[in-house]
């Protein structure tokens, strides 16, 4: 019959080690992510400029203070460019775009296993309809053909 | 080279790369490198992001967000050798993010049937199974609190404390009572499970 006696004999040291395992083997990392992660590699971008996420409305709000929560907003930035971007999740998940200073420029959409591209109006507005869940990134291609990817983020 | 005999290898081949190294090669396009970070440090992020409460596809989301962070960051991290502490920090800004943005929250408790049937002490092995089940089925009853920290202090590879400090907010010299506070608990869910589980028509055993 086992008890806690073989526990009370052990330091917390020692019982952080068999918590250490115990958990471990109930909640292991799903091979799934590791396969994913692992050919996530192959998913890097060079020679673009990188666009670091600056402000999520998700992250401001205050507690209990919860406004509109259908729509978030996340803006990205890089030397010379903002990427400002709502997620409106009414029927269907869409991604309604604006890019400071406003101009004409090539968006793509990127997530997991695919990606999708369309143009900003000469107004820096854009739109994705039917964006995946999961993570995201936006990769824009503006001006002289510079390239600027943000930052992945769970939208 | 010839390694019919593994003493020959020379001991820089039996050492881990440095962090730094596997950055720079990932950054360069060698997947391979980008693998070996990956094992590295995967469980470290699947703890940290555990400790939120998040569904399990969450928690995959999550983890992907943070090493997809990573790729587009090899070549920025300023100090490789404390890339654990940012992806941890990562993990949890992520994780986070996830729960203010959606409330996908789920309580989270754990099956624990696993049996490892090719280990060689069959007998061994179950009853040190019995034993780690009990301490996941009195971690599964803890307060949220005491779950997030004992998990931050069973990571591997293990966090330093100021890195968990960091994580939960707290000063780091705090760290250290409620440990040993959390712990304290843990043995008394398990007390009472057993003396639960042995009824109230038996006696004391002896």
């Amino acid at each position: 019959m086992t008890n806690t006696a073989d526990f009370e004999g052990m330091s917390d040291d020692e019982l952080l080690v068999e918590l250490g395992e115990a958990l471990r083997l109930a909640d292991p990392v799903p091979s799934l992510v590791t396969e994913l992660v692992k050919a996530g590699h192959g998913l890097r971008t060079i020679d673009t400029e990188y666009a670091e996420l600056v402000f999520d409305s998700a992250m401001e709000e205050l507690v209990g203070v919860r406004s509109d929560s259908s729509t978030r907003e996340v803006t990205f930035r890089a030397p010379g460019i903002e990427i400002e971007v709502a997620v409106v999740a009414d029927d269907r998940r869409r991604i309604v775009g604006q890019l400071v200073p406003p101009q004409q420029a090539t968006l793509v959409l990127q997530y997991r296993d695919g990606s999708h591209e369309v143009e900003s109006d000469s107004l820096g507005r854009f739109v994705f309809d039917e964006v995946p869940t999961g993570p995201i990134s936006l990769r824009c291609i503006h001006g002289d053909n510079q390239v600027v990817q943000t930052d992945w983020v769970i939208v | 080279m010839d390694y019919a005999d593994d003493n020959a290898l020379p001991s820089v081949l039996m050492a881990e790369r440095p962090n730094g190294d596997l950055l720079a090669a990932a950054a360069d396009g060698d997947s391979q490198a980008w693998s070996e970070i990956v094992d590295r440090y995967e469980r470290l992020v699947w703890s940290v992001v555990r400790g939120y409460r998040l569904d399990e596809a969450a928690s995959s989301d999550v983890s992907q967000t943070v090493w997809l962070r990573l790729v587009e960051n090899c070549d920025r991290i300023r100090d490789p050798e404390r890339l654990p502490g940012w992806l941890a920090t990562t993990a949890r800004n992520e994780a986070l993010r996830l729960v203010r943005a959606n409330k996908r929250t789920i309580p989270s408790e754990f099956e624990f049937d696993l049996v490892d049937e090719s280990l060689p002490d069959l007998d061994a092995s179950l009853i040190k199974e019995e034993r780690l089940r009990r301490l996941v089925e009195a971690f599964n009853e803890m307060g949220d609190d005491c779950q997030k920290l004992l998990r931050l202090l069973t990571t591997d590879p293990p966090l330093e404390y100021d890195a968990i400090a960091e994580l939960i907010e707290r000063p780091k010299g705090s760290i250290g009572p409620t440990r040993a506070r959390c712990i304290e608990k843990l043995r008394r869910i398990m007390e009472r499970h057993d003396s639960a589980s042995r009824g109230p028509h038996e006696g004391p055993s002896r």
